[in-house]
């Protein structure tokens, strides 16, 4: 397989007439990496997807696949290959054929295109569907074939487009580690979009979150959860309470982990403190979550151990105190 | 199952004919469901059907038909050199029209569902294509004969423009004219089922092919064409059955110089020799079937209905 | 002649059948009396609740003929045209749809031996012996020559009154009253064909190659076919209205090669295609109908009914009476054909250019400068007025072909149905597949 290639955005812009769906962004994906784009529907991650893709005109700035400028290179050119959300396998093409099909386009011959197919797809487990027609697959099995597909023209980048969302949640699961394994055996850079943060954080080395057409924040996964830069980040990666003045005086809008968050009465350690009634109660297993009305904000979640939670268990109605720790609290830019 | 297969099975009570009865409507409810379509089908398309057949075996002087069984109307129907070179010339219009209102179904359908972008512009570009419909055929081929004639806005306009000298002849009267009339009238027969067909062709597929590699030329051949060939069935089936069974056409355009099945059916009928007539009508019925079936074997169309 | 036109529905919309179920038992008994010479009957209030269904080729049933009989006789005609393929179906297979069919003599040929029609007792038509003899013993005057084909004559009569065998000679009982006739010769453009025209050869002249016309109703085509084969000397027939399977094969060879060699522009089946073809210049030479002529002429555009050396193709026309007619609407139907021949119709038959059947009495129906013009040949003395009060010709025309005389008394064939129709049709049709 051959090496990933970077990828950068430079000032990337997309209008659709007055509406601006992508501003200006500015983005570089590392060679070899996995970047998941993430955001609310209609954040712009799409048509960033497309553009890269080849499949979307580029309205404004450049797009950089290597090292050279590819805006007007048609996609094959670019080294890029797509998955597409609804897999768009060709009806009519068994699955063979739909994994041989760019070969043939290439004007490889009949046989030797249809053996580098049937490679491929060993590679995805899909040996023994070759002949099927792709009606005749389940969409695990179709997602399989798409990524057969998209894998023979050795592309330097794959593109997924929400590859997992049509999935139900154990086969989610299981396609989302095998992406991973993939992304690790092959080595090329991967560009995956999607609205899972879950996901998100599962796979990516570079996780990427959109709002309105720009980035809101681009890094680690670690990074995005323990130094959310906005308020909208800290919501949207979740787990964030988002408080004005962070409870230490005017420090402004501030985040603070669920998780870092103790409840108890006036012995409470913690620096901060704020009275509270308990309005709703989840348990969940390993942890039970607890969401508080608190002055100041308008969603306060709690999240607690099992043991530390059953040490001393409130109920729904109960007047409760909690705190945490001023190391705790990340202020948000406005 | 061998379980089940000891259990006893419940013996016919008074109770049990009770119980069965309610079972009885949704066993006969299909039927009573389909009869009414059954009975219009035997009515109006059976019926007719097999009289025609039936009167095919008839006898016939210039006045009137008898009752019999006599092969002589097949007989001087095959054996006849006319009507061989009558299909001859019957499925050279057909060929001829298939292929030229293919070439445009193809195309506008193509323009329409892949070019035009706007959902209201492909609108109003259809109704477009369906304006020649607000007429009559007969309206519509008529027209053609004042601007292909000798004398014609078509012949005038190319002699005032120092085109030709001569009139052309061949406009009107002609092959020519028959197959422009069969494809001005049965053009959009063709467009609408392909069209259709197309825009059933997810657009994903068409960047999947872009992605793979294909320009546009593959794509059509390799993508859009397959995908569309149901609707290329039907819209082929439409305008060879309509131009096999046609006689007004070939006669107003050829200015009755040319013969046609149809035409020929027509003037038997006019004859009296309705014998005759139904002879030819079970043979063209008989072709026109073995054109369908080969059709329906090279692509199934069942995705489409 | 066969000629389509909008057909004329004079319907009253009452059931006639309920107002005859009153007035069946007067008729009844008085057809019993045998008193009935003429009207006005006794019964002259009930005829008024008659209608009397009359079916047939365009060129005779004209609106104003069905209004001048309600005003004159009381009764309503309700009219159907048809072309004259229709004309003979319907006769055959539906006789109890009309009761007055109109149809041409080679028609009657083919219809009245099945059965569907009642010879008309001479006796009962007040103008018998006034009718143009063509139609009686087949010659114009005493030493005129018959004319090959179907000759009106020889399918005037039958033996008897349920007879369908044709008489040899003229009987008591007549299977059509003659009602319009006429010539027919050959349509041309005059400014356009360059040159005199005076024979049906001229037809195939290669110097009108693409620019001919014949007509296609294949018993009325291989007529004017063999006018023009016989003009060119290449075939010789025994009876052109009756020809032999060779006669046929002979004719139909020349016409197709003339086809193949593009002499044809067209064949025409209706009376719109032949005006259409001739006055936009498509075609200069070709079968035509007068009316026809007409038409063009009216557009402003020359055409000339061309008499040819060889004389004339005639058809004739005339009202037979279904077979299912009894009682009173027999006895209507009589007084309608006695009407048809008092001289109204016939005066407005030969304002068109076509011919009545009873001279006299059409005579005293028209202007003596409108029977100069039509009947004598003579340079029109005023302007010559259609039925209808438009202006046809303006004075000083002469009509084409010249008198009643010089037209019908050159009649070198009647149109006709063959002993070898069926093999005809099918050579016809060869013809025009090849």
């Amino acid at each position: 397989m051959t090496a990933g290639s970077t990828v950068e955005l430079v000032k990337l812009r997309k209008a659709y007439g007055a509406t601006v769906a992508v501003d200006g962004i500015d983005l570089r994906i590392a060679a070899g990496s996995y970047c998941c784009l993430l955001g609310p529907s209609g954040c712009g991650k799409t048509s960033t997807l497309r553009m890269i893709a080849g499949h979307e005109d580029i309205t404004d700035g450049d797009l950089l696949i290597g090292d050279s400028v590819v805006n007007d290179d048609p996609p094959a050119k670019r080294g890029t290959a797509m998955m597409f959300q609804s897999y768009a396998l060709f009806p009519h093409l068994d699955c063979t054929d739909n994994v041989a099909f760019s070969l043939k386009m290439k004007g490889v011959a009949k046989e030797e295109r249809r053996r580098r197919a049937r490679e491929m797809l060993d590679l995805v487990d899909m040996s023994r569907y070759a002949g099927r027609l792709p009606s005749q697959l389940s969409g695990g099995q179709q997602q399989r074939v798409a990524l057969a597909r998209a894998l023979i023209t050795q592309p330097g980048v794959l593109l997924l487009d929400e590859p997992l969302s049509a999935l139900d949640p154990f086969l989610r699961v299981r396609m989302r580690e095998e992406l991973k394994r993939l992304h690790r055996d092959i080595g090329i850079t991967f560009i995956h979009v999607t609205h899972s943060q879950t996901e998100a954080m599962a796979l990516a080395d570079l996780a990427v979150v959109m709002n309105q057409g720009r980035i809101e924040q681009a890094g680690p996964p670690r990074e995005l959860f323990n130094h959310p830069r906005t308020a909208f980040v800290a919501r949207f990666i979740g787990g964030h309470n988002v408080i004005e003045g962070g409870g230490v005086g005017d420090a402004g809008r501030c985040a603070v982990r669920a998780d870092r968050i103790q409840l108890g009465g006036a012995d409470l350690p913690t620096e901060i403190q704020v009275e509270g009634t308990v309005r709703s109660l989840e348990y969940h297993g390993a942890s039970v979550h607890l969401s508080l009305d608190i002055p100041g904000a308008d969603e306060f979640a709690v999240v607690l151990d099992e043991a530390r939670y059953f040490d001393a268990p409130v109920g729904v109605g109960d007047r409760v105190r909690a705190g945490w720790s001023r190391r705790d609290v990340h202020p948000l830019a406005a | 199952m061998t379980l089940t297969a000891e259990t006893p099975r419940p013996t016919v009570t008074a109770a049990a004919g009770r119980a069965r009865r309610p079972r009885l409507l949704p066993r006969v409810a299909p039927y009573l469901q389909a009869a009414p379509l059954t009975v219009a089908l035997l009515l109006f398309l059976l019926v007719p059907i097999l009289t025609i057949v039936a009167v095919s075996f008839w006898d016939y002087d210039s006045v009137r038909i008898y009752p019999d069984f006599v092969l002589t109307n097949y007989t001087e129907l095959l054996t006849s050199p006319v009507t061989w070179k009558t299909y001859l010339n019957t499925l050279k219009y057909a060929a001829l029209t298939w292929a030229i209102t293919l070439g445009i179904g193809f195309t506008v359908a193509y323009f329409l569902a892949f070019h035009i972008r706007s959902t209201t512009w492909q609108m109003v570009l259809f109704l477009l294509c369906t304006i020649p419909f607000w007429t009559s055929n007969i309206i519509r081929m008529i027209s053609w004969i004042p601007f292909l004639g000798r004398n014609g806005l078509l012949n005038s306009g190319l002699i005032s423009a120092g085109i030709i000298d001569q009139p052309l002849e061949f406009l009107l009267f002609s092959d020519f004219s028959v197959v422009l009339a069969f494809v001005h009238l049965y053009a959009l027969f063709m467009v609408v089922p392909i069209f259709n067909s197309m825009m059933r062709i997810d657009r994903a597929l068409i960047e999947a092919a872009r992605d793979g590699g294909a320009s546009a030329a593959q794509t059509l051949w390799n993508v859009i064409l397959p995908l569309t060939k149901p609707g290329i069935a039907i819209g082929s089936i439409f305008v060879v059955t309509l131009v096999m069974g046609d006689f007004i056409t070939v006669r107003l355009m050829s200015g009755g110089q040319s013969a046609s099945i149809g035409l020929m059916i027509a003037n038997e009928i006019s004859l009296l020799q309705y014998p005759a007539a139904a002879a030819n009508a079970v043979v063209l019925l008989a072709v026109v079937l073995i054109m369908v079936v080969a059709m329906l074997r090279v692509v199934d169309i069942r995705k489409e209905l | 002649m066969t000629d389509t036109r909008t057909p004329s529905n004079l319907s009253t919309g009452v059931s006639r059948r309920t107002l005859l179920k009153g007035t069946a038992a007067v008729a009844g008994a008085a057809i019993g009396s045998g008193a009935i010479t003429g009207f006005p009957t006794i019964w002259a209030q009930n005829i008024k609740n008659v209608t009397l269904r009359q079916f047939g080729t365009g060129v005779s049933n004209l609106n104003a003929v069905a209004d001048k009989v309600k005003e004159d006789l009381g009764f309503t005609l309700q009219m159907t045209a048809l072309d004259s393929d229709a004309v003979t179906q319907r006769a055959v297979t539906q006789p109890k749809s009309y009761d007055i069919a109109d149809i041409e003599y080679w028609i009657c040929k083919k219809v009245f031996p099945a059965g569907v029609m009642q010879p008309m007792d001479v006796s009962k038509i007040k103008n018998f012996d006034k009718i143009v003899p063509i139609f009686v013993t087949g010659k114009l005057t005493p030493d005129s020559a018959i004319a090959q084909g179907t000759a009106p004559h020889t399918v005037g009569f039958v033996e008897g009154k349920d007879s369908t065998k044709f008489a040899k000679s003229p009987t008591q009982w007549m299977t059509l009253i003659p009602t319009i006739y006429n010539a027919d010769t050959l349509g041309i453009r005059p400014d356009l064909v360059g040159r005199p025209i005076s024979s049906w050869k001229d037809l195939l002249d290669p110097a009108f190659k693409g620019k001919a016309s014949l007509l296609n109703i294949p018993s009325i085509g291989i007529m004017d076919a063999a006018m023009v084969c016989e003009a060119m000397g290449e075939v010789k027939y025994g009876d052109k209205g009756n020809m032999t399977k060779e006669e046929i094969d002979k004719t139909l060879k020349i016409m197709t090669e003339a086809k193949k060699a593009g002499q044809f522009r067209a064949f025409w089946k209706t009376f719109d295609e032949s005006v259409n073809l001739m006055s936009s210049g498509e075609v200069i030479i070709q079968s035509m109908w007068s009316p026809a002529v007409a038409a063009v002429r009216a557009k402003g555009i020359q055409c000339v009914y061309q008499p040819l050396k060889e004389g004339y193709r005639a058809w004739g026309g005339g009202l037979g009476i279904a077979k299912h007619l009894s009682g009173l609407e027999l006895e209507a139907a009589y007084e309608y054909i006695n009407w048809y021949l008092s001289g109204w119709v016939g005066a407005y038959l030969n304002r068109q250019g076509y011919y009545s059947a009873v001279l006299d009495t059409a005579k005293q129906h028209m202007t003596p400068e409108e029977w100069a013009f039509w009947m004598e040949g003579q340079p029109a003395k005023t302007d010559i007025l259609s039925p209808e009060g438009k202006v046809m010709e303006k004075a000083g025309a002469v009509r084409d072909g010249g008198s009643f005389q010089d037209r019908m008394g050159r009649v070198a064939c009647w149109n006709a149905v063959m002993d070898e129709d069926r093999y005809m049709v099918r050579k016809w049709n060869e013809f025009i597949a090849a």
